[in-house]
């Protein structure tokens, strides 16, 4: 019986698209549990890294890529998502704010930097730079600022300082309003 | 025609137990896809720099190897010679996802690190190579003797070629985050070029002139 | 590093798809001494990496992120690159036989080759626009092409060389490339 339904013009065709919907079936299926799992760590990521930048913090308010902070009834500070193209990939980050729209602390969520090299952003060495910088603060020592690059990985470090620095931008405009 | 029948024939007189070991142990040694097929390079170079990232994609490939000749194997006698080509991609591509998916919700950091050389296992010569050449020809079960054994020689090629780049860059070998061990002088001062890219090429070229010198390969 | 002469510059020199990512490496130890051979291989491929990544483009854009499927991604993509390797391939064989006779088999391989599914991957997870999906392949098909004139230059000398029979082959090729590589990762000065 097989021998005959191959010998059909239309088999190729037929059987080829079969095996599309059972691929395309099987991944969607695959994917919905798997991608409610991705997103449960994210947010729990995302909440210990508040926790971190912002220790005495009770609750937050989510609103976009921003995050108010508030300890008890009053606002302590802001973070804010932020990304941007590093050397391989895209570097994502939390930054936290005071109210006064100095950084708190820079956190690293994701990156897939050189390892050894541009990984290194990571580092409380080189996050620990922007600790207390307004603004106009945040550029690389190579560009006339305080912020020294990691050396061997200028790509990557010149990636974190720009981005957070237009979002800060961005986000201290939003926050005038 | 006549070469497939006595294969075959000499196959059948050999017992299936024995023909088992025989595939597996081929794609460790014989037919290693990395030293001696040379076959499925990107990812080697660049997933060799560290011995997480070698594990965790030799663990991979084995996966989408196995999975993908299981299914060709039973499947082969109704693929339409015309698009076979494009069935086996499918069937490969389906299981990379279904690896990368998994990878993402349950072994994140690994999925970050391997980035998009674990989408690239799709197009791993090794794995529609044995598709084309065994699975759509030979049972399930010598299927899966084939995909270990390659797998397993592609995973140990890597593991190799890791310890070499690993220990000599960073001074040290780390697991999965436990720290294994830390040579005192060499780790304060690691010698970095050997986890960049000039160092991958360099530590595979001077592996393959080792085993032709060693003379596991015929030289040319 | 959004900007497209950015994006251009580091996909070609800085990033180089093939001694800094290890795409497309078969046709780079592949390549024959022959300077018309590499640079054909080399447009070839850079037209195929352009059409794969427009095309995959508007599929990441305007499908699997609005629909929140990217996880087709794999499927849909080599999928898109084997369909247009074969009406490349169709279009040189009806427009130009002696080009189509010099490329052989290397033109269907272009399918699995890494450079063209890994500059598409690139762009969707650099969440590129189409336009800058299309300066992305253009500096990965130039930097490879840049790369396979190189190297096929260094062959031509390598073969008259004398080497130690251990190396003769593949393992010299490899110890040029990282030599090459080396020499790359200069450009990293011009970011």
């Amino acid at each position: 019986m097989l021998e005959r339904l191959k010998s059909k013009r239309f088999y190729p065709i037929v059987f080829l698209a079969l095996i599309v919907l059972v691929s395309v079936s099987l991944l969607l299926y695959i994917d919905t549990f798997t991608s409610e799992v991705v997103e449960a760590q994210n947010k729990a990521k995302i909440q210990a890294v508040l926790e971190s930048i912002f220790p005495e913090l009770t609750d937050f308010e989510e609103d976009g890529d921003l995050f108010v902070i508030y300890e008890g009834d009053n606002i302590t500070g802001y973070t804010f998502l932020a990304s941007g193209n590093g050397y391989s990939g895209i570097i994502s980050m939390l930054v936290g704010i005071n109210t006064d729209y100095t950084i708190k602390d820079v956190a690293i969520l994701s990156q897939t930097e050189t390892p050894g090299l541009g990984s290194k952003i990571t580092e409380k060495e080189f996050t620990g730079q922007f600790v207390g910088l307004t603004l106009d603060d945040i550029v690389l020592s190579g560009d006339g600022g305080s912020i020294d690059s990691i050396t061997g990985a200028t790509i990557s470090s010149r990636a974190v300082t720009e981005t957070i620095r237009e979002k800060m931008a961005g986000i201290i405009e939003m926050l005038s309003e | 025609m006549e070469e497939e029948t006595q294969e075959k024939n000499f196959k059948a007189s050999q017992g299936k137990g024995s023909i088992f070991w025989k595939e597996l142990v081929k794609g460790l040694v014989i037919s290693n896809p990395v030293f001696i097929l040379t076959l499925g390079l990107c990812p080697v170079l660049a997933v060799t720099n560290s011995i997480d990232n070698a594990l965790g994609m030799g663990a991979g490939v084995i996966f989408v190897l196995l999975c993908s000749n299981i299914i060709i194997s039973a499947i082969r006698k109704a693929i339409p010679p015309l698009v076979r080509i494009p069935v086996f991609i499918v069937v490969i591509a389906t299981f990379v996802t279904i690896l990368s998916l998994i990878f993402e919700a349950y072994l994140p950091p690994l999925h970050e690190s391997l980035g998009i050389y674990l989408s690239l296992i799709v197009v791993n010569c090794i794995i529609l190579g044995r598709a084309e050449v065994f699975a759509s020809k030979n049972n399930v079960l010598y299927s899966i003797a084939d995909a270990i054994g390659i797998g397993l020689g592609f995973t140990i090629a890597l593991i190799m070629i890791a310890l070499f780049r690993e220990i000599l860059g960073t001074g040290g070998l780390a697991v999965f985050g436990f720290k294994l061990f830390s040579i005192p002088i060499l780790s304060e001062h690691p010698m970095t070029f050997f986890i960049s890219p000039p160092g991958a090429f360099l530590v595979i070229g001077l592996l393959m002139a080792l085993f032709r010198w060693i003379g596991v390969i015929k030289g040319e | 590093m959004n900007d497209l002469f950015t994006i251009f510059i580091v996909m070609a020199l800085v990033n180089n798809i093939v001694l800094a990512k290890f795409l497309g490496l078969c046709p780079f130890f592949g390549v024959s001494k022959k300077l018309s051979n590499a640079v054909s291989m080399g447009m070839a491929v850079t037209l195929v990496m352009l059409l794969a990544s427009v095309a995959t483009s508007v599929i990441y854009n305007y499908i699997l992120v609005p629909f929140n499927v990217e996880f087709m991604e794999i499927v849909l993509y080599i999928l898109v690159i084997a369909s247009l390797v074969q009406i490349v391939e169709l279009i040189i064989k009806r427009t130009n036989i002696t080009l189509y006779n010099s490329l052989g088999i290397f033109l269907p391989l272009i399918t699995t080759n890494c450079a063209v599914l890994g500059v598409t991957l690139i762009n969707s997870s650099g969440d590129y626009t189409i336009l800058q999906s299309i300066v992305s392949a253009l500096g990965g098909g130039i930097g490879f092409t840049l790369v396979l004139i190189i190297m096929s230059g260094i062959r031509e000398k390598l073969d008259v060389a004398e080497t130690p029979p251990a190396m003769k082959g593949l393992p010299i090729a490899f110890i040029t490339a990282a030599l090459l590589a080396l020499a790359f990762l200069g450009f990293n000065g011009l970011m």
